[in-house]
């Protein structure tokens, strides 16, 4: 099992939280040749593999009690992005992943609701919008060049959020009209579709 | 009230651009907004507007509301001439078809029992009834066709910025109102079938009759109503899988907008404090660098051996019991200054210190001279007098007595 392809680079990337896709080769090929004998490697140390349904890995967090400051400026950032891209009319994930951003155009700053919740958080400006996305490409969410970027297939990790938000959301609803959980329709599976 | 075609036609002929925005507006229209549009769309004839407004409503292109209402709208067989004309569509609502179903069926009704007596002009009326029905589905779901794939294109082309959510709603409501209700209509189980069968079967029944079996209705409605059945379901099978890619798309889109709206709102009423882990994306972030090697292990294990033993410090944790004797000598040296002023002058300075304050023993007693002796607010000098001798505590000092004045 030691002799699993480049896993002292795989462990080292996911180790530190970020997220493989196929952005990253080799390692994400490797992950993808032999998803089942990466996992029982790192079970065997306490660490969960999770291969996520649009295809990537990622560690499973631990559930820390202090939670680092990155993680709500991340999902802040995130859930702004989400927020404008369903007012522009087009689904959300083509609006996400169809096409490259550039860092000065972003919403963030255009509207005082986002002003605001960005403030909450300590991000104040353009350069810590910077530093943030900086932060966010070292999870591998984003692909950074410059002043420009585009995000990557493990950001379906917010979309995944979003749905886990709405679905609570929708439960507690029903349960409120005395509705089962179990005559809900499901919730809406990921459709093929450009994201790279 | 009869209306001239020809004056009606005439009309339209030189009106076109403004009766196709009269059908494009649609619902009600005030005397101002259709004088508006009339600028709008002039006359290809030279005309006042007030006498266009005249004409629409005297040739019954716009019609009250409700008699004697200031409210127009277009009349519903020149709105229908239009949108035949202009080759919009209007989607047949599952009430509609439901109706023309309903409307079979009384006619079958009908139709068995001019058999069972053989009537043949209520044969031959029966025959006509189903023959123009059978047409009227046909055309109204051809046109539904048309209005569902019209809409599909627009939301696929539409440039305007509409949410994701309304975009949602709209579809949703395509779906639920026309395309789901309308397949459970045409379906091979559903009503219209039934009826359809049922039609057939008496047709079937008129053709075996000899007295009925040369009408040539009889043949056309045999073929029409197998036409109309599988045209029906492919028809709506057809809109489903054109809008069932966008309904999904839309529908998840919309679930992924409602998740970060929440999410923003719960933070924007409550604040980060209240937030909660919930609304984080968690990424695993292990705390250690690199596992230790055999070589770093055994290092800390020779250092914990070779480290020698101690015991550990014993902490007093309970208070003092007693007071603090260097403390208590400084401030007693502190306080001298204030307690001599009061004196001043002062004959014998250390026949002072040993009466005021007979407990500090030798050292301190020469202590306390020499601080007085240098203070910067007194000045010393010795008083012409033969040696004495001091007791302190401890012991006995003999000195020259020394005099204490105010500078």
């Amino acid at each position: 099992m030691n002799n699993l392809p480049h896993l002292k680079n795989i462990f080292d990337r996911l180790k530190r939280g970020y997220h493989l896709g196929p952005d990253d080769e080799p390692e994400f090929s490797a992950l993808c040749g032999h998803p089942d004998d990466y996992a029982a490697y790192f079970a065997a140390i306490g660490l969960t593999l999770v291969r996520h349904e649009r295809e990537f890995f990622y560690l499973e967090p631990d559930n820390p009690e202090t939670v680092p400051d990155t993680l709500p400026r991340i999902a802040v950032f995130s859930y702004v992005m989400i927020d404008y891209a369903a007012n522009q009319g087009r689904p959300i994930e083509e609006y996400i992943f169809g096409q490259n951003f550039l860092v000065t155009a972003l919403p963030h700053f255009t509207l005082d609701r986002y002003i605001a919740l960005l403030r909450q958080v300590d991000v104040h400006d353009l350069p810590d919008l910077r530093i943030l996305l900086k932060h966010i490409e070292r999870i591998g969410w984003v692909k950074l060049d410059d002043d420009e970027f585009r995000f990557l297939r493990p950001f379906h990790r917010v979309f995944s959020k979003c749905l886990e938000i709405a679905d609570a959301a929708r439960s507690e609803a029903a349960r409120d009209n005395g509705v089962q959980d179990s005559e809900l329709e499901p919730l809406p599976v990921p459709l093929p579709g450009k994201d790279e | 009230m009869k209306i001239n075609p020809q004056s009606f036609f005439n009309f339209c002929a030189n009106h076109a651009p403004l009766l196709r925005a009269l059908a494009e507006r649609g619902g009600e229209i005030s005397e101002a907004e259709a004088l508006r549009s009339i600028r709008a769309n002039p006359s290809a004839a030279e005309e006042l507007p007030e006498t266009a407004w005249r004409r629409l409503r005297e040739l019954q292109i716009l019609v009250p509301t409700e008699p004697g209402s200031e409210v127009f709208f277009l009349a519903e067989p020149v709105a229908r001439l239009l949108t035949y004309l202009f080759n919009e569509a209007n989607p047949a609502t599952p009430e509609m078809i439901g109706g023309y179903v309903l409307s079979l069926e009384t006619t079958a009704r009908r139709l068995a029992r001019a058999l069972d007596e053989e009537d043949v002009q209520q044969v031959k009326l029966a025959f006509e009834e189903i023959n123009q029905t059978l047409r009227r589905i046909h055309a109204d779901l051809d046109e539904t066709q048309h209005a569902i794939l019209g809409e599909v294109a627009r939301y696929k082309t539409e440039r305007a910025r509409v949410s994701v959510r309304e975009k949602y709603r709209r579809i949703v409501h395509w779906m639920e109102r026309y395309v789901e209700p309308m397949i459970d209509i045409v379906r091979a189980d559903g009503p219209l079938r039934a009826t359809f069968d049922e039609v057939e079967r008496l047709l079937h029944r008129a053709r075996e009759e000899a007295l009925f079996n040369d009408h040539p209705v009889l043949t056309r409605n045999h073929r029409f109503l197998r036409l109309v059945a599988a045209h029906a379901l492919r028809v709506f099978t057809q809109c489903r899988k054109e809008i069932q890619p966008l309904y999904e798309s839309l529908r998840r889109s919309s679930f992924i907008a409602e998740g970060a709206a929440r999410a923003l709102e719960k933070l924007q009423v409550d604040g980060l404090s209240k937030w909660g882990n919930e609304y984080l994306i968690e990424v695993a972030a292990l705390r250690f660098q690199n596992v230790p090697g055999d070589s770093a292990i055994a290092l800390a294990l020779r250092r914990v051996i070779e480290h020698p033993p101690k015991p550990p410090p014993v902490l007093e944790l309970s208070g003092e019991r007693e007071d603090p004797g260097a403390l208590v000598r400084l401030m007693w040296l502190d306080s001298l200054p204030d307690l001599v002023r009061d004196d001043l002058p002062v004959e014998d300075l250390l026949g002072w210190l040993v009466k005021k304050h007979p407990s500090p023993n030798t050292s301190d007693v020469l202590a306390g001279f020499s601080r007085l002796l240098f203070h910067r607010e007194f000045s010393a000098a010795f008083a012409d007098q033969m040696p004495r001798a001091y007791a302190t505590q401890d012991g006995e000092i003999e000195a020259s007595p020394v005099a204490l004045i105010c500078v």
